[in-house]
């Protein structure tokens, strides 16, 4: 060990001159955590499911977030659907990366989530970037009567590379599921076409069963060749502090978002 | 539908299928990887390690940095360190969740990459935050070099670590990340050790040098501590374009000169099974 070695300026913590990779100072730093906005719900709508049915599919939905505006906060993110699939193939086409196809795919959702600002406009909902998620979130709460996020977490070029494949892994699930859980949000609604989880993909097995609840855990056991949320979001449920469960709704039938929200059983909730 | 015309057969099926659909990621495999900047260098300058020496380790890392410009161009990523330590003790003692961590350590990584920042300036070598990644080539095509910060910018939407609280995915994974998507010449972590050891040698002065590992046996001996984030080996693992890290001594002169030289100094973390592959 020379001399310099020895010379860092430290800042006197409990974390001082510790090793953050070490397993044991990992394990000291287990303590509660705190929800920073226990009364927000977050809601998100699919893109392939919901928002590229058009008017149909939307409108009711918002109909529905307006409803219940009164009695739940609600942000809404929001998935980017068909125009992401297009750029991902061409994309890929390309031979561009992971965290390229991510940054690219964003763009999607963000026209997405726009659009649906501008129809919940008149009812106070404000469109959010992430910066704004991380500065403006809370007071914008305060001020506005809900708002609207890009449903695709940050990660830009900095995406991880997927175990298979080249296909951007944390997608508006994630991103969705992520602000549920910083926030430590009171429920994380997932809107999309189908009913919930099924035990094999009721698209091509008719008599496949809609599952009710289910852990996170026992869901990635199950190995399904198909899911209708993202399979990370399963990984990050395993490893909740505080937002232990996700409820996946069919966003198509009138009422379930209503029902999501009073904690009625509908869909599927998978928890922690 | 006649739309669909233009697309490949495998853009055929990811405008129709479920991207959650094992067989279509599958199929995303078998398309070409470009690397888009094969002549760029990461290097990671480290936070306690480095930048908290001050002038005596700051000082000699910067001079040779400025020795390489004419001949290696180089995308610096700063650590955090013991401000980041001192934060994240704070916060977690306050009941945060990981998310306001990493925007936390982000400011002390930010404030790391603007000194050296102030110290390069002279020889004309910018700061980038994220979002001016796209001016990437053109300063280092001018220039040589680029500073950014090392945190990957997840920002709220950090994923909780398996253990604990501390955000799992911190600037050697910021900086990996960048090499990676980049498809950079090599990724190089200076350090304050001569690379991996079987324990850590500032605590366990039995501990012995690795000069070269495969990612796989680093992981398989289950290490209580390791030179680097345990996030950047799993993304080893996944990795397309970067098949090996190299950590080499900043507080040694001529180490980082010989890494990006191509001369095996210090540690080389390899993929094993990339080894032959591209």
């Amino acid at each position: 060990m020379n001399d310099v070695s020895q010379g860092a300026q430290h800042v006197i913590s409990r974390l001082m001159r510790e090793s953050l990779v070490d397993k044991q100072v990992i394990a000291g730093t287990e303590a509660p955590v705190r929800a920073i906005l226990p009364n927000l719900n977050v809601i998100q709508i699919g893109g392939l499911s919901i928002m590229d049915r058009g008017h149909t599919a939307l409108l009711p939905l918002l109909d529905e977030i307006v409803q219940n505006q009164e009695k739940y906060t609600q942000v809404v993110g929001v998935g980017p659907g068909v125009r992401a699939r297009h750029i991902l193939s061409v994309g890929l086409d390309l031979g561009l990366p992971t965290g390229a196809l991510a940054t690219l795919a964003a763009k999607s959702s963000a026209q997405n989530a726009y659009m649906v600002s501008c129809l919940l406009a008149n009812h106070g909902f404000v469109y959010l970037e992430a910066p704004f998620i991380v500065q403006l979130l809370p007071a914008m709460l305060a001020a506005a009567r809900g708002a609207v996020f890009n449903g695709i977490p940050p990660y830009d070029l900095w995406e991880h590379p997927p175990a298979v494949g080249k296909i951007p892994p944390h997608g508006s699930d994630a991103g969705s599921y992520l602000v549920g859980e910083v926030f430590g949000a009171r429920s994380i609604i997932l809107l999309k076409d189908v009913d919930g989880v099924y035990d094999a993909d009721p698209k091509s097995h008719p008599g496949a069963k809609l599952i009710s609840e289910i852990s996170a855990a026992d869901l990635l056991a199950m190995k399904l060749e198909t899911l209708p949320v993202e399979p990370v979001v399963l990984d990050l449920i395993t490893r909740a502090k505080l937002a232990k469960q996700i409820r996946i709704v069919n966003g198509l039938v009138p009422g379930n978002l209503s029902r999501a929200l009073a904690g009625e059983p509908v869909g599927t909730l998978i928890h922690a | 539908m006649t739309g669909n015309e233009m697309l490949t057969e495998l853009g055929k099926r990811l405008v129709s299928g479920s991207l959650s659909d094992m067989a279509l990621q599958r199929a995303t495999d078998a398309t070409p990887n470009v690397a888009i900047l094969p002549w760029a260098n990461v290097v990671k300058i480290g936070g306690q390690s480095i930048m908290d020496r001050g002038r005596a380790a700051v000082g000699p890392v910067v001079d040779e940095i400025v020795a390489n410009l004419p001949r290696h161009k180089m995308i610096l990523g700063t650590g955090a360190g013991t401000r980041a330590r001192h934060v994240y003790s704070l916060a977690i003692d306050l009941g945060l969740p990981v998310g306001v961590l990493t925007v936390l350590g982000t400011a002390v990584a930010w404030q790391n990459a603007q000194m050296l920042h102030y110290l390069m300036a002279k020889h004309g070598i910018a700061f980038l935050e994220p979002e001016g990644f796209a001016s990437l080539p053109h300063y280092l095509m001018e220039r040589g070099a680029v500073i950014c910060q090392g945190m990957p910018p997840y920002k709220l939407w950090e994923g909780n670590p398996l253990v604990g609280r501390i955000p799992p995915q911190r600037t050697d994974t910021g900086c990996f990340l960048i090499a990676e998507v980049f498809g950079a010449r090599k990724m190089i972590f200076v350090k304050d050790e001569d690379g991996l050891f079987t324990a850590d040698p500032k605590k366990d002065k039995g501990a012995t040098h690795i000069p070269r590992i495969s990612v796989q046996d680093l992981l398989q001996r289950d290490l209580d501590d390791l030179v680097v984030e345990r996030a950047v080996l799993e993304l080893m693992l996944r990795a397309r374009n970067i098949s090996e890290i190299q950590f080499v001594n900043g507080l040694k002169p001529g180490q980082l000169t010989a890494a990006l030289d191509g001369e095996p100094v210090g540690t080389v973390i390899y993929n094993a099974q990339m080894v032959g592959r591209a």
